[in-house]
């Protein structure tokens, strides 16, 4: 049992990473901010559940992410996997198209990686469905593990997994029209392989 | 593509999420060390991630902190 005289050294440390998580969910900073205290307060509550020396991180966001969904999720229609079309591997990769050198290529996509800033990938992130988003987010922003983001979401690692590999594609064909809009992709279809 | 070209794309998200075990890391290692079309699409993805990582981390403001530790402490007084 974690004794709650210590939530606040323990925790508040993470503040400014579950800010960065909830401004991705929430999508501006007056919910971010609402979202990051609730967190912490239903999190000082609970803090006697909290086993001692297990990994807090995880367990404050799961509370971030309950706390979202129950919030900002109340009068939408639940979104389904059907919404996001199915996406080939490797997307925006093939979409640049290759060059006659290994050097060339590489510079091709190095203008492609360049050229994207970040309100272009922040956009794209937010842009995917709540259920491929999070999962996208406690991976790509957070480095957590697929067990933990099992353990976060409640749901099964298969699933996790599944959901992942579905919106990270879903992000690559977004991240791609962004690139379009930049001319850092040439027009046109790739060929086939 | 080969089947090892197939197999090397299919664990492609769980060898860069360091998922994979350390036998099945060295048959990729080997196989991309032989086969530069599937290691330069693994180098993409891996520097996308990165770029995507950096992306999406917010600068969070100081003041912002501030007022979410000030209403934590007022909010449990």
């Amino acid at each position: 049992m974690a004794d709650q005289a210590d939530f606040e050294a323990d925790a508040m440390q993470y503040a400014p990473q579950l800010y960065s998580a909830a401004m991705r969910m929430a999508r501006n900073p007056s919910d971010a901010e609402d979202l990051v205290q609730e967190t912490f307060l239903k999190a000082y509550r609970a803090y006697g559940s909290f086993a001692a020396g297990t990994n807090l991180k995880a367990w404050l966001y799961r509370i971030l992410t309950n706390t979202y969904i129950n919030k900002y999720r109340k009068d939408k229609r639940r979104p389904s996997e059907s919404e996001l079309g199915d996406v080939e591997d490797l997307y925006l990769y093939k979409r640049i198209g290759s060059e006659e050198t290994a050097d060339l290529s590489r510079s091709a996509e190095d203008r492609v990686l360049d050229g994207l800033v970040e309100s272009d990938i922040k956009a794209a992130v937010e842009s995917l469905p709540e259920n491929f988003r999070v999962p996208v987010l406690l991976a790509d922003l957070e480095g957590f593990a697929y067990k933990e983001i099992a353990e976060i979401l409640d749901i099964p690692i298969g699933t996790v997994m599944s959901r992942l590999h579905r919106g990270r594609k879903a992000l690559q064909a977004s991240l791609a029209e962004f690139a379009r809009g930049r001319g850092l992709l040439p027009d046109g279809e790739p060929e086939d392989e | 593509m080969s089947d090892h070209c197939r197999e090397a794309l299919d664990k492609l998200y769980a060898y860069l999420d360091r998922e994979l075990d350390d036998v099945s890391v060295d048959v990729i290692r080997l196989h991309l060390d032989d086969c530069p079309p599937c290691g330069r699409a693994y180098g993409f993805e891996e520097r996308l991630l990165v770029a995507i990582r950096s992306g999406l981390r917010e600068d969070v403001p100081e003041v912002v902190i501030e007022r979410i530790r000030t209403a934590f402490r007022t909010e449990i007084r």
